[in-house]
């Protein structure tokens, strides 16, 4: 129904935006000296610290971003289910979402090239997934998997173990919990997520598969039709890689856990 | 009141407070035994209020911005949904047979329509056609901040001021469809007589209307206004949907990133009761208090 519903949404969304003015978002943020990220909840990549204050491997990315272009940073907090459809309605100039670049979704949007690598990874429930360690065997009928609703883990779910019964859910939080109850087998999700969950609960839970099963590039998504912008942000990237802005971020984000105080 | 009833303590009430008891006892005993859940209350405090750092002083944490945010939304949604239903409910008791047609129109196609899908249209087409067109967040942020700050505190930052405007409008028009009923069957039940005595001392219908009917009209539907505004409280969550800043997107935020389920949920369901109980309360001691006079 909610997928119905955002599907049609975003058909008419498109045929909106075919109809609306073109000007460069560059152009756009430098004369308004501010530049409106959107971005969802998904630990590491973005989360609210104790002080209520965004954190995060993306918030770094965004906020040297406007740094760099002389502009103020706001970020728009949006429900996943509904990012791009805020997007191509002008909600916000930019996902900087850690947002996987999938054909199905580069049909609607344009994505800048990967600024980051991203995994699918599982972690399942020790009495319920006891001995379980491959794809295949996560690949049965009875078998349950807790995903988040609309991200790349429930198409590597879809994808990689195609037997297996899906609940789907709007939150990351709200999977973990029917993990932890026991009700599913595992949960699919980005890396490095399911390995600190697993270490959180080690009594309870564990990471049947070592390496990642995937590999997907993430990349800002923009409105399409606008080179300018484009060009901007694939150049800027590149810039972030060769000055290693990009692997010092990623090293502390995603292998240390050095920022888990900042957030509880 | 003629036979004041005394409260006499029968073994049926005992039996009956025993056996509540007892099923909560077990509905918490079996939650424990299925849940195997780790709580951890501790962490939930610094998000209602945290010590700055900096400045050394108590500042609000997101659940309190929510709560507040959760409160604007509420009393200028029932600002709008208030207009709206008294001109339509207005409309729809006295109006001529197109007045009437209208407001039936706009009433029964909301009143059919989830709310949910009201705020998710209304978000995506009206306000990005028109509301965005106005360049309201721009104006905001140019201007001072001393603007900047009476309208973060009456309505929204900059950032997301557009989107508050248009959960506001949206809830305004529901509400609006029931406020309408409300403000339509109080004056249908405003006896005719009061019209034929107000004409025979030479008002005219016009004045009748407003100085004798719409007065009576506000008196009745008083309590049944105040528990529309209860529910528009309650309403108020869906607006999450569209990424209002309220007590609920901000309690989900909040689950993603510390993983906090059932702590946080238990906390806003907690915060929405002390915001609505008080208000159900007095409205009902109100209605104690002055519906035999009337």
């Amino acid at each position: 129904m909610k997928k119905i519903l955002c599907l049609s949404m975003m058909f008419l969304l498109l045929m909106g935006g075919y109809l609306s003015a073109q000007e460069s978002v560059i152009e756009k943020i430098q004369k308004q000296g501010v530049i409106r990220v959107g971005m969802s909840t998904f630990v590491p990549w973005a989360m609210k610290d104790k002080q209520g204050n965004l954190t995060g491997f993306e918030i770094d990315v965004a906020k040297k971003l406007a740094q760099d272009m002389g502009v103020k940073i706001e970020f728009v907090p949006t429900a996943w289910s509904g990012i791009i459809p805020a997007l191509l309605t002008g909600k916000f100039d930019v996902i900087i979402g850690g947002m996987g670049v999938t054909p199905a979704r580069n049909l609607k949007v344009n994505f800048t090239i990967p600024y980051e690598y991203s995994g699918m990874s599982m972690v399942a429930h020790k009495s319920k997934a006891k001995g379980f360690s491959s794809l295949s065997d996560f690949n049965k009928k009875e078998v349950s998997i807790a995903v988040r609703m609309g991200t790349t883990a429930e198409q590597a779910a879809r994808k990689y173990i195609p037997n297996a019964t899906l609940k789907l859910f709007e939150n990351e939080s709200q999977a973990l919990q029917e993990l932890n109850l026991g009700r599913v087998h595992a949960v699919v999700s980005s890396a490095p997520m399911p390995v600190f969950h697993a270490l959180k609960y080690p009594d309870k839970l564990f990471i049947p598969i070592k390496e990642n099963f995937t590999k997907e590039p993430i990349g800002f998504a923009l409105k399409k039709g606008d080179h300018d912008a484009l060009n901007y942000f694939n150049n800027w990237i590149l810039n972030m890689h060769a000055q290693g802005f990009l692997e010092e971020k990623k090293a502390y984000w995603f292998e240390s856990k050095d920022w888990e105080e900042l957030v509880k | 009141m003629l036979n004041k009833k005394t409260l006499k303590f029968t073994f049926i009430d005992m039996a009956v407070i025993i056996l509540v008891i007892a099923a909560i006892s077990f509905f918490f005993f079996r939650m424990s035994r299925v849940l195997d859940y780790k709580w951890e209350w501790e962490a939930i405090p610094s998000y209602f209020f945290f010590l700055d750092p900096v400045t050394g002083k108590l500042k609000a944490n997101i659940l309190i911005i929510g709560f507040f945010t959760t409160i604007k939304l509420s009393i200028w949604s029932t600002f709008i949904g208030f207009f709206l239903g008294t001109i339509s409910g207005v409309m729809g008791a006295k109006g001529s047979f197109e007045q009437r047609f209208v407001s039936r129109i706009y009433v029964e196609s909301i009143r059919n329509i989830p709310s949910l899908v009201l705020v998710i249209i209304f978000y995506y087409f009206v306000s990005s056609q028109f509301l965005d067109a106005l360049y309201l967040d721009r104006w905001l942020r140019d201007s001072s901040n001393t603007i900047q700050q009476i309208t973060g505190f009456l309505f929204a930052r900059p950032e997301n001021i557009n989107s508050f405007i248009s959960a506001i409008i949206a809830l305004g028009i529901y509400e609006g469809a029931y406020v309408s009923e409300i403000i339509r069957g109080g004056i249908i039940s405003i006896p005719e007589g009061q019209w034929e005595a107000s004409w025979s001392i030479g008002l005219s219908r016009q004045k009748t209307f407003l100085l004798v009917i719409l007065p009576q009209t506000f008196r009745k539907v008083a309590f049944p206004l105040a528990g529309q505004f209860i529910s528009t409280i309650k309403d108020s969550a869906i607006v999450s949907v569209i990424s209002i800043q309220e007590l609920t997107f901000q309690g989900m935020e909040l689950m993603s990133a510390t993983f906090l389920t059932f702590e946080v949920w238990i906390t806003i369901t907690f915060l929405y009761f002390i915001l609505t109980f008080p208000f159900s309360r007095s409205v009902a001691f109100l209605e104690r208090k002055y519906a035999l006079k009337q």
